[in-house]
């Protein structure tokens, strides 16, 4: 079998590109492993009800007559209506550092504005001098790594407010340990403080299945259960891909959204370069709670970010997992969702992927940790949210090895290598690398990258 | 193609892009970025849909020549005279 393009992943990055693709020629085929899409953002069912597997928020939020905002940038290259898409906005979040400070934020930027400047009174001017720069950088540049706590550092001179700012964005974007790229933190800014926090209406499965359809619809096609084996490829130039059943696909162009090292366990040739530094970890958990019990928990909030050592740790834990500091999410609290009969609370923490693998030949071991850690992790937001484990009627936690098995992202490191491939350039000449090792990060960030790796390498070649 | 035919083309494959665009007030001879408010992303899909639609190969040196609509039909009148 020949196809002229081909991807491989079905997750966000690989959906859009091949969407991108198609829109131009639809002879354009994806290769996903799994039985489904959405690789990291994706569904499953449970007592006969879905649940999604990686959606806290979507970032980026922007009006439909904001034209040139990011979101709708993306929309219109995906040539999908913005109009037609429904999406609820936020309702607040905050950055709650245990005794010590509360900042809230929202889809309006003057709210953390505010809120700094009467809780960090001195350092008002900085920070507004700080989003300016913001606002003028070009975080698109493919320039070596520079160190944004430094900067902030040097700028804010006030290390809470540093710890406090960086904490959701670290979180929700950085694959570097206690640190991010300048650039990279200049587009998380944007995408959480300045522009802000969404959810689709529906589940995640509708607006994947929305993606699929509009790519079918341009004559787009895709495999399931279809995992490669090995690219194929002479010298620098790839011929096609061969899957674990043995059969060989070709093609003109290959793009990679599996990883970097992913990737280069497909060829036979040595890698680029080795990747360097620490892979991060997370442990998510889900409780499911029925509707009756929500007034007696949080309802204005979103998402809580939350850190109850002096210092924020944002590193792989020495043990399983590190609960001085983590993510709250609140799915229901976002504006205009119809009521539910459940409602959940998902947590997140950082956690080390070789703890949770030793337990990995041990099932009873292995379930033990995971409902220890379920226990621990509900005990641990109960003294900032308020006490709901008596009334959870449904729970899952997913650790690094869950996240390793169901997408192959290497020690099931959600934002993968940490230094990133800007480019997708990956010494090869018709294969090119997008996702999460190209090194925009999230939901909306794995599009772009799929795209942008399209418009920069491949649509020329059509 | 004539001239007019060439504009109408331009202008249907820039509704395509982006439906709400308003042309009412588009003045010939300057940049349709600033008027439209296009991004080289959008400039990329007139470029796209030229190739799909009409099966021109436009070097990425010859961008800048697609900048206003009447540069767009001057530039693009010799490639499209016999369709
Ligand atoms: C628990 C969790 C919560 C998250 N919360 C949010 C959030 O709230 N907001 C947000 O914006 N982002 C969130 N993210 C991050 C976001 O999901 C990812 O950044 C994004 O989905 C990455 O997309 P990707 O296409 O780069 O990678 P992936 O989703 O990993 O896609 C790669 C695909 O390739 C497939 N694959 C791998 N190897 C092969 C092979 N050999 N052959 C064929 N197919 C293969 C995989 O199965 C997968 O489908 C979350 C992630 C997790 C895990």
């Amino acid at each position: 079998m020949h196809t002229s393009l081909l991807i491989i992943g079905g997750g966000l990055s690989g959906l859009a590109a091949a969407i991108r693709l198609a829109r131009f020629n639809p002879d354009v085929l994806i290769l996903e492993k799994h039985s489904r899409v959405g690789g990291l953002n994706s569904w499953y069912y449970r007592h006969n009800s879905l649940f999604e597997t990686g959606l806290h928020a979507i970032t980026n939020f922007a009006p439909p007559e904001d034209k040139n905002a990011p979101l709708n940038r993306l929309f219109r290259q995906l040539k999908l209506r913005r109009k037609d898409f429904d999406f609820h906005e936020q309702l607040a979040s905050e950055i709650c550092f245990t005794n010590q400070e509360t900042l809230r934020f929202s889809n309006d930027f003057d709210l953390l504005l505010h809120e700094i400047s009467s809780k960090f009174p001195g350092c008002t001017s900085q920070f507004i001098r700080l989003v300016e720069t913001i606002k003028e950088h070009d975080p698109f540049q493919t320039t070596p790594f520079r160190s944004a706590r430094s900067y902030l550092t040097g700028t804010l001179n006030n290390p809470l407010l540093v710890d406090m700012l960086l904490c959701p964005l670290m979180y929700y974007g950085s694959s570097v340990e206690n640190d991010m790229d300048f650039n990279q933190f200049v587009i998380m800014f944007r995408a959480i403080f300045l522009e802000g926090m969404f959810r689709p209406h529906g589940s995640i499965k509708d607006f994947l299945d929305r993606l699929l359809n509009h790519y079918q619809n341009f004559g787009g096609k895709i495999r399931m259960q279809a995992q490669v084996a090995k690219i194929i490829h002479q010298g620098n130039k790839v011929q096609g891909v061969e899957l674990t059943d043995g059969e060989v696909i070709e093609c003109d162009a290959l793009l990679s959204t599996i990883g970097l090292e992913e990737t280069f366990a497909c060829l036979d040739t040595p890698p680029l370069r080795k990747t360097q530094g620490v892979r991060l970890g997370f442990v998510e958990s889900i409780f499911r709670l029925p509707a009756d019990c929500r007034e007696s928990l949080p309802t204005d909030k979103t998402i809580i970010f939350y850190n109850s050592r002096e210092q924020l740790l944002y590193q792989r834990p020495q043990s399983l997992v590190d609960l001085a500091s983590g993510v709250i999410c609140f799915p229901a609290n976002f504006q205009s969702l119809a009521p539910q009969p459940h409602f959940e609370i998902r947590t997140t923490h950082l956690a080390n992927y070789s703890s949770w693998k030793s337990l990995a030949g041990d099932k009873t071991a292995y379930n033990t940790a995971k409902s220890t850690i379920a226990r621990q992790s509900k005990t641990t937001v109960e003294k900032i949210i308020g006490n709901f484990t008596q009334h959870v009627v449904y729970e899952d936690t997913f650790t690094p090895l869950t996240i390793e098995r169901f997408t192959a992202k290497k020690e099931g490191a959600i934002y993968g290598c940490p230094d990133k491939i800007k480019d997708g350039i990956i010494g090869y000449d018709n294969l090119f690398l997008a996702g999460t090792d190209q090194g925009f990060l999230g939901i909306v960030g794995s599009m772009l990258s799929g795209v942008s790796i399209v418009n920069q390498h491949i649509l020329s070649r059509l | 193609m004539t001239r007019d035919e060439i504009k109408d083309l331009i202008l249907e494959i820039i509704k395509d892009i982006d439906e709400d665009a308003d042309f009412n007030t588009l003045q010939s001879d300057l940049p349709l970025r600033d008027q439209l408010d296009l991004d080289s992303m959008d400039f990329l899909d007139i470029v796209m849909e030229l190739r799909k639609r009409h099966k021109l190969q436009i070097p990425e040196e010859d961008y800048p020549q697609l900048a206003s609509l009447s540069s767009c039909v001057n530039y693009l009148e010799p490639l499209l005279k016999n369709i």
